[in-house]
């Protein structure tokens, strides 16, 4: 067929125009641009400060607000580029209705751009982290590692998610309903410590801990991420692209009468 | 060539419109949840390279979908789509456009969504904003263009990679005449060259002055294939 798929030469052009539109449409209109992407975890921190100011003073160990602010940076991608990987497919329906363009473009460039994005907030980003007491070290490069094990992770689960949303929209609802409730399950503005010793194997049963852990263990404890957060990272980013791709391709017949 | 054989489009559709899991859990076991419904049933048809074939027919009988199939957008149920050659999409009115951005970069993304490389279309770039007559508002936002400019637009796109299959879905009726004289005659500079165009229009004056064929559908069968006159004739009489 005349479907342009992953292998035609045109495909990696199409999805690269698709995420730079995504940033340039975002940014068209405002004045401060990238640093909006700052503002948010920013305010959420003097918040988190005041609330988790006694965990703070306890742990002399604990630089609170380079701890929290690279948890923060990281769960927004995260907990963002899920949202709008899961809703690309409904996002660009026209498109996909009168150009033959292979639909899994989509995804992919929803997921390209949420990484230019945060690529580009690294810039107030790391002024600020060195700010808060930031060393910079070796264990910084396994970040590029990092943003990929992470991408294909949530791709996986992004693609899976928006399949089904187009399916039933409630999906795209639960989702941005429970979300909020992960942020707290997930040890991202508090430390693990703060659990009671029995309640530990609870938080590890979420697969965001492992992904934030990672990030805590490179900006806060300067070391690179641990051998069981690595596999478990691998684990979790092969299942979920595998389960969601396989969703996707059986039920991606039916996009075009129900979008 | 086009060539379809015994071909089948159902849909899965949500006839009792349950959009939510709520809706879905409560009438579980009352109706079946997704019907399966033809769009097009059994349909045989063969286009001859060269050819220009108008497809009439009533509201929702399938024409549009049997376009998609021709592209590729859709996957037959059953039976087998044969097509040699480079498809223009269906761009419909402002379809794919993005009112922030503008007309330059809209043509950039809506090529990159047909599948050209930056290459291709840094050349093809001068001969589109040559084609659409937009002159300076190829930089305005497309947010501030006209309905009608949106559509030189879109037009313009699609037509210029020189498809050698030309699917035509009702864009010709927008612009005012002397644009869709100039779209008329591309369209016939495009024929002459050797593509097959396949052309949807509820114009019967437009398909009679394009085509040499005309195929009508009606329900998802091709009811009669022949002449325009002919099938102009059943046309006209279905409404009666």
């Amino acid at each position: 067929m005349s479907l342009i798929s992953i292998k035609s030469p045109g495909f990696i052009n199409a999805v690269m125009s698709l995420a730079i539109k995504t940033l340039k449409v975002r940014y068209k209109n405002s004045l401060l641009g990238i640093f909006w992407s700052m503002l948010n975890p920013l305010l959420f921190l003097i918040i988190l400060y005041i609330v988790f100011s006694q965990v703070a003073n306890k742990n002399q160990e604990l630089n609170y607000a380079l701890y929290a602010l690279s948890g923060l940076i990281f769960w927004n991608f995260i907990s963002a580029s899920i949202l709008q990987v899961l809703t690309s497919f409904i996002d660009n329906g026209d498109i996909l209705k009168s150009v033959n363009l292979h639909p899994v473009a989509f995804p992919f460039a929803a997921m390209l751009a949420a990484i230019f994005n945060l690529l580009l907030s690294f810039i107030p980003f790391f002024i600020i982290l060195f700010f808060v007491g930031y060393d910079l070290n070796w264990s910084i490069i396994s970040i590029i590692p990092y943003i990929i094990v992470t991408s294909v992770f949530i791709t996986g689960l992004g693609m899976l998610l928006g399949t089904l949303n187009v399916y039933f929209r409630d999906i795209q609802l639960l989702w941005t309903t429970i979300m909020p409730a992960f942020f707290y399950f997930t040890p991202i503005a508090y430390p693990i410590t703060l659990i009671p010793e029995k309640f530990r194997w609870l938080i590890k049963l979420n697969p965001f801990y492992y992904f934030i852990d990672s990030i805590h263990q490179i900006f806060h404890d300067g070391i690179f991420p641990s051998l069981e957060n690595i596999c478990v990272m691998l684990a979790l980013s092969i299942a979920a692209i595998y389960i969601g791709y396989a969703i996707f391709i059986k039920l991606r017949k039916g996009f075009i009468s129900n979008i | 060539m086009i060539k379809l054989s015994n071909v089948d489009i159902a849909f899965h559709i949500q006839e009792n419109g349950f959009v939510s899991i709520k809706d879905f859990l409560l009438n579980l076991g009352k109706y079946s949840f997704l019907k399966k419904k033809y769009i097009l049933k059994d349909v045989n048809l063969e286009i001859k390279k060269g050819e220009c074939v108008g497809l009439l027919g009533k509201n929702g009988s399938g024409k549009s979908t049997l376009l998609r199939a021709l592209s590729g957008i859709i996957e037959p149920t059953k039976g087998k789509i044969e097509l040699n050659g480079r498809v223009a999409p269906l761009l419909g009115l402002g379809v794919g456009l993005e009112k922030e951005l503008s007309g330059t970069e809209n043509i950039k993304l809506l090529c990159a969504l047909m599948g050209m490389t930056s290459k291709e279309i840094k050349e093809l770039m001068p001969d589109i904003i040559a084609f659409s007559e937009l002159g300076d508002a190829v930089n305005w936002q497309v947010k501030r263009y006209s309905t009608g400019m949106m559509s030189r637009l879109s037009f313009s796109i699609a037509i210029m990679k020189n498809p050698e299959i030309l699917l035509i879905d009702e864009v010709l009726s927008v612009g005012d005449i002397g644009f869709q004289r100039k779209c008329l005659k591309k369209v016939q500079e495009i024929m002459d060259m050797g593509a097959t165009v396949v052309f949807v229009s509820h114009s019967f004056e437009e398909v009679k002055r394009m085509c040499s064929r005309a195929v009508l559908v009606n329900e998802g069968k091709i009811e009669h294939d022949g002449t325009v006159e002919e099938v102009g004739e059943i046309y006209h009489n279905l409404f009666n």
